[in-house]
């Protein structure tokens, strides 16, 4: 008899995402004849709001400009640290690249609050205050290879649903983004020129743990391959933590410098 | 009540029940894990800095402590082997093996983080038990419990010993720290994020994320090998406790003249953590005009296995893993 309990959770889990509580237009997306449901729709996790980052971890290296090659920690080849131990603030400047160090793979460790919404149903936008940057990760097909190169690249996203996670009757539901970063222009991994090339992928792991006093903790394990510049994949993670409102919001330029 | 009703209710009982019961396993964690060194390299591979509190949310007792602290401390004797915190981990450049226990019925009962000679093998149970009263005894390993939420491992570790929380430098940690932790795995890498309170030495949690990659030479637990042994001479059998009296020690300043770095931040006071601090600092920190010591960190490693070949580096002799620092201790 207990083989039709069996059955029972299993039928619960599969129909999740349907019954998952979601807005009225994601209804709509989501339930329209012979239409997927989008990826807001789908979200395990909400990645939504404002995030400041925690640097409690590489501080020399994340919060301040380093000197001159000073990069312990990035697997370099000799290629990519005869390239560090160049760097020229002065040169970016004049050549207009003092954003150097502002693409996603450099960025992403930087001291920065981020601000991310959903740009629409199938779209998560992230903006820094650091450096103002904006990123885009299109969930679903999306084709890289004839975007323009520029700083932020072209990000491909992905939602991992755990398996228990899919919040059948109102329980929680647990999972990850995955994104993978292409057609990116080249930049620095660290303020003081540490470089990564145009052939880069950058990947991420995105989740979200909340804390028992409601505090919520964004972890992304970030995974930098660079075939030109690095020997091995550089791979970190990094937190931030969620904040209530953007009142700490407070944009400021690119500086190739401090 | 009929049959078919019947049925109905014993489904839905069995079903309820099933929905209910925690989940032992949701993912295999069972492995050997190396770590990636590609954070705090410096702390993680030869060593903090004396007096390098960077990025840390200390308290002025905290701080006050953590300053009478000379590395001649651990070569005491009777200190050589003190237990190191369980998550002591995040700090150092070890791999770890992890395993499964299982009840008669094949769950989960515990996750086991196999230790070595300065941190206890860490037992995560999963099967519901509370945490000891908190006048229990506190082993080296504390005290740990776990539950699945969706695929990470949430834990929460107490009954710890008084200890050092990060490595090597003296800051301090009591018996009332307590831990949450995150343990995720994306492919082969395992990402473990540790959030540590204490009421007396930390002014708020303090967050780490560190990540390790599934490789099956990547277990370094060794359990029982830590001996004792007489480092310093003059300290044997000498009473003597090696500190630094309030105000004395030469180390306090080192960062704030080996980098710049304003005092606030090499002390450990929380602000520093957040972006808004770079801009209070910003016109007050200069850079050094260049590297001289630890620069290459990862690249050091050249010529051991898993090494980069052909790579040189400056690094100011300081890297004990060096070529210059192998030649130093070959000595």
């Amino acid at each position: 008899m207990c083989v039709v309990a069996l059955v029972l959770p299993l039928a619960l889990s599969s129909n999740a995402r349907a019954q998952a509580p979601s807005t009225g237009s994601e209804q709509a997306a989501g339930r329209g004849a012979g239409s997927l449901p989008t990826a807001r729709a789908n979200a395990p996790i909400d990645l939504s709001g404002y995030w400041v980052a925690i640097i409690s971890e590489d501080w020399r290296w994340r919060m301040i400009t380093p000197a001159k090659g000073d990069f312990p920690s990035i697997p370099l080849n000799r290629e990519g640290q005869r390239i560090a131990e160049a760097w020229d603030p002065a040169k970016d400047e004049a050549a207009g690249e003092q954003c150097r160090a502002y693409g996603a793979p450099g960025l992403m460790r930087g001291p920065t609050r981020l601000h991310i919404t959903w740009q629409d149903d199938n779209t998560l936008k992230l903006e820094t205050d650091y450096g103002m940057q904006t990123r885009v990760f299109r969930f679903g097909s999306t084709s890289a290879a004839s975007a323009a190169r520029t700083w932020q690249g072209v990000s491909a996203a992905q939602w991992i649903t755990a398996a228990g996670g899919r919040g059948r009757d109102g329980a929680p539901r647990f999972g990850s983004m995955k994104s993978v970063t292409t057609q990116l222009r080249p930049g620095y991994l660290r303020k003081n020129g540490v470089p990564y090339s145009a052939s880069t992928i950058f990947t991420e792991f995105w989740d979200v743990h909340r804390q028992a006093n409601g505090d919520q903790l964004m972890v992304i394990t970030n995974i930098v391959e660079d075939p030109d510049y690095l020997q091995l994949p550089w791979i970190t993670a990094i937190h931030f933590k969620k904040e209530a409102n953007g009142s700490k919001w407070d944009p400021t330029r690119c500086d190739a410098r401090f | 009540m009929n049959g078919i009703s019947l049925t109905r209710v014993v489904a839905s009982v069995c079903a309820l029940l099933m929905v209910s019961v925690p989940a032992f396993a949701q993912i295999e964690l069972s492995g050997s894990y190396a770590p990636r060194l590609y954070e705090d390299y410096i702390e993680r591979g030869p060593g903090s800095d004396l007096g390098d509190f960077t990025g840390m949310p200390m308290s002025d007792e905290a701080r006050a402590k953590a300053l009478l602290y000379t590395s001649n401390i651990p070569s005491m004797i009777e200190r050589q082997c003190i237990a190191q915190s369980p998550w002591v981990g995040m700090y150092r450049p070890r791999g770890f093996k992890i395993w499964s226990e299982l009840d008669d019925a094949g769950r989960v009962v515990a996750w086991i983080i196999g230790g070595d000679n300065l941190r206890g093998t860490i037992t995560i149970w999963m099967d519901g038990r509370p945490h000891p009263s908190p006048n229990a005894i506190h082993p080296s390993a504390g005290f740990t419990t776990g539950k699945w939420e969706g695929d990470t491992l949430t834990a929460r570790t107490t009954h710890v010993k008084t200890a050092w929380i990060r490595r090597g430098n003296g800051i301090p940690a009591s018996d009332q720290s307590t831990f949450t932790i995150h343990i995720t795995r994306h492919d082969d890498l395992l990402t473990i994020t540790t959030i540590q309170e204490d009421p007396f030495y930390l002014t708020e949690p303090h967050v780490v994320s560190r990540v390790w990659q599934f490789d099956p030479r990547g277990d370094q637990s060794q359990e029982g090998i830590c001996n004792t042994a007489v480092e310093i001479p003059y300290l044997e059998d000498s009473g003597l406790v090696p500190h630094y009296l309030p105000g004395q020690n030469p180390e306090a300043d080192f960062m704030i003249r080996t980098y710049n770095i304003p005092k606030e931040a090499a002390l450990g006071y929380a602000e520093t953590l957040y972006p808004e601090y770079r801009k209070k600092i910003r016109g007050l920190y200069v850079p050094q005009p260049s590297c001289d010591r630890y620069c290459c960190g990862w690249i050091e490693r050249q010529g051991l296995p898993g090494g980069a070949p052909n790579l040189s580096c400056n690094d100011g002799g300081f890297g004990v893993l060096g070529p210059r620092g192998r030649r130093a201790i070959g000595k």
